[in-house]
């Protein structure tokens, strides 16, 4: 005799029990169970984390920095005279960027000296303590370069000892960028909450993309504002397309090849709300206004059009992190996801 | 000075579901009060543990409608495990938690910044913000009583024994001597903790269980992850993306000939 047949399928779906408890509890007459109970009352096994837009912020604008940094190291390694305004406005936005991320952090924490107490100790095994140490470095890192782009710029009259400011290049330049732009990732992917840890092998390269994504998003913008050429403009706007064609495939990808974890992200009001403006609006859109002028021999440029794909852009890496940050809230309150996970 | 790791053995087939764990724990630690809900699932209306309830009363009525003499009605008083690879050991980034002298894990509250990595970091759902003091909090296995040399308040206040504090090594020989009792009278009975599956990632855990069912009937998960175990594959996935992103890069900037 199965489960379904002795019990009847109240029981075998298994899905009687939740808020409603009272209710279904009262009709069924019995306030308990089957013997082929498969959760506790559907009650939670893990508790939720508690991030909310201050984290959620942190993971865009920190990404945005470490891409703006990245940028502005390639382009000045580049060369190219006309690239110089770029240098210029990355430098100084992954210094804003660094200078605000740390400031929604210690808003998340409550209290400024709240973050000393990390800097403790070193612990290689926490993605939390390596990303304060990761953060520090590339705070460090940017505020140099911005100062020695004051300095070129004739605002500041002195400049950074070489003897400080050539180990902090050395030590602090591009692993401290390059971990800034994916340890996010790692920090959600490193817990016990399904949709996250089941995410591991995505979340971390979709956040890199959407950093790239992002931040060249940001320096186009920027650089139309601030009247830059339209040879920069196309550089900017072929990394924005593969790295956003990059991060639309793994989400795909994501999506395709994860199970009943992923529901929080995927389905219902914020996988729709995923849909339209990240992967339609954030992906999709900027990479068609882009791609005119990314193929066409003689670069034109469009202020106006730059703007908009920029802000689509921006505002679809901020729906992602949203979204992957509030999925993990919801996953954890799935105890059926947590009970049956596979790993 | 070493001390033997001490832990709890919590007896689900002793537990007559009075909650004096639950009361003596509130009242020792003096923790804050969670409401008069009520939640309609039993009499279990704490519903879980949280950062204001470190030992959880869970009520299990198993009706068999077939046969109603086979109907079973559980209670299990839920607690940290005290892992011997703690997860939310492992995330703090503050070394606020500790393993102390007694081997058990514990928060110290003066340390604590509140980062909450621990929350998700723990494979059981134990440790969780307290919204006042915005800082982590769970069972200490009432580190201030041990220091004392007494037992932890829930294991004082327990009636039948159900819930014991002691050596580890003592208290598992116990557990099987009354897994055996109740396996030789036909009845079914199991330990969540000690080496079962549960124990892949987590390692065995202070604070072990006897179970007369399968662990996902008490909200134990028969499967606990250690979220460490995950990071290699995330940082591989997050470098590689860095590494070809900065090679598009490096292309698209490369100078190019004739053009500088």
């Amino acid at each position: 005799m199965d489960a379904t047949e002795k019990h009847g399928a109240q029981y075998a779906a298994g899905g009687a029990y939740g808020p409603d408890a009272v209710a279904t509890s009262m009709q069924r007459g019995d306030g308990g169970f089957g013997r082929d109970q498969q959760t506790y009352y559907d009650h939670p096994v893990l508790q939720k984390p508690h991030w909310k837009w201050e984290i959620v912020t942190y993971f865009f604008v920190g990404g945005i920095a470490a891409a703006s940094s990245a940028l502005a190291a390639l382009a000045a390694a580049g060369g190219d005279p006309d690239d110089a305004l770029l240098v210029r406005n990355a430098r100084y936005s992954a210094l804003a960027g660094a200078l605000v991320s740390g400031a929604l952090l210690v808003k998340d924490l409550g209290r400024p000296d709240r973050f000393l107490n990390m800097l403790r100790i070193v612990k290689l095994k926490s993605p939390m303590s390596v990303g304060v140490y990761v953060l520090s470095l590339f705070s460090m890192n940017a505020g140099l370069r911005a100062l020695e782009q004051l300095r070129a710029d004739g605002h500041v009259p002195f400049a950074v000892p070489g003897w400080i400011a050539k180990p902090l290049r050395v030590s602090t330049g591009a692993p401290s960028t390059a971990l800034m732009a994916c340890y996010t990732g790692v920090l959600v992917s490193a817990t016990a909450i399904p949709v996250w840890f089941t995410g591991r092998r995505h979340i971390p390269a979709i956040f890199v993309c959407s950093a790239a994504s992002t931040g060249a998003a940001l320096q186009n913008g920027l650089l139309a504002l601030t009247g830059g050429s339209a040879r920069t403009s196309k550089k900017l706007a072929v990394i924005e397309l593969i790295a956003s064609s990059a991060e639309a495939i793994l989400l795909l990808h994501w999506r395709l090849s994860v199970g009943e974890s992923a529901k929080p992200l995927f389905r219902g009001t914020r996988g729709r709300r995923l849909e339209r403006f990240t992967l339609v609006g954030g992906l999709a859109l900027p990479a068609l206004l882009l791609l005119p002028s990314v193929v066409s021999r003689r670069p034109r440029h469009d202020p106006a059009l730059g703007l908009i794909a920029a802000a689509a852009a921006l505002f679809g890496g901020y729906v992602l992190r949203e979204s992957v940050v509030y999925a993990g809230r919801d996953s954890a309150s799935d105890a059926r996801a947590y009970l049956r996970h596979p790993e | 000075m070493s001390t033997p790791e001490h832990g709890f053995f919590t007896d689900v087939t002793l537990c007559i579901g009075c909650k004096a764990c639950e009361v003596a724990c509130k009242q020792w630690n003096q923790l804050p009060a969670d409401g008069y809900a009520l939640s309609g699932n039993s009499y279990d209306n704490t519903n879980g543990l949280s950062a204001t309830t470190w030992r959880h009363v869970a009520f299990v009525e198993q009706m068999d409608r077939v046969e109603p003499s086979a109907s079973r009605w559980m209670m299990m008083s839920d607690v940290c495990k005290h892992c011997t690879n703690a997860g939310c050991l492992e995330a703090c980034p503050t070394g606020a938690i500790i393993r102390n002298e007694f081997n058990d894990v514990f928060v110290q509250p003066d340390v604590c910044n509140g980062c909450g990595y621990c929350v998700p970091s723990c494979p059981f759902g134990v440790v969780a913000i307290q919204p006042q003091s915005g800082i982590a909090q769970k069972c200490t296995l009432c580190y201030d009583r041990q220091k004392d040399g007494l037992e932890p308040a829930c294991a004082k206040s327990c009636p039948t024994e159900s819930i014991t504090f002691g050596p580890i090594e003592e208290l598992r020989a116990l557990a099987e001597a009354r897994v055996a009792k109740l396996q030789a009278e036909g009845r079914e009975a199991h330990l969540y903790g000690v080496d079962g599956p549960e124990t892949r990632d987590v390692g065995a855990l202070n604070a072990f269980f006897l179970i007369p069912d399968r662990p996902e009937v008490f909200n134990l998960p028969p499967n606990p992850v250690l979220p460490s175990k995950f990071q290699r594959a995330a940082y591989t996935s997050g470098l590689l993306g860095a590494l070809a992103l900065g090679a598009v890069g490096l292309a698209v900037f490369r100078p190019k000939p004739g053009s500088a």
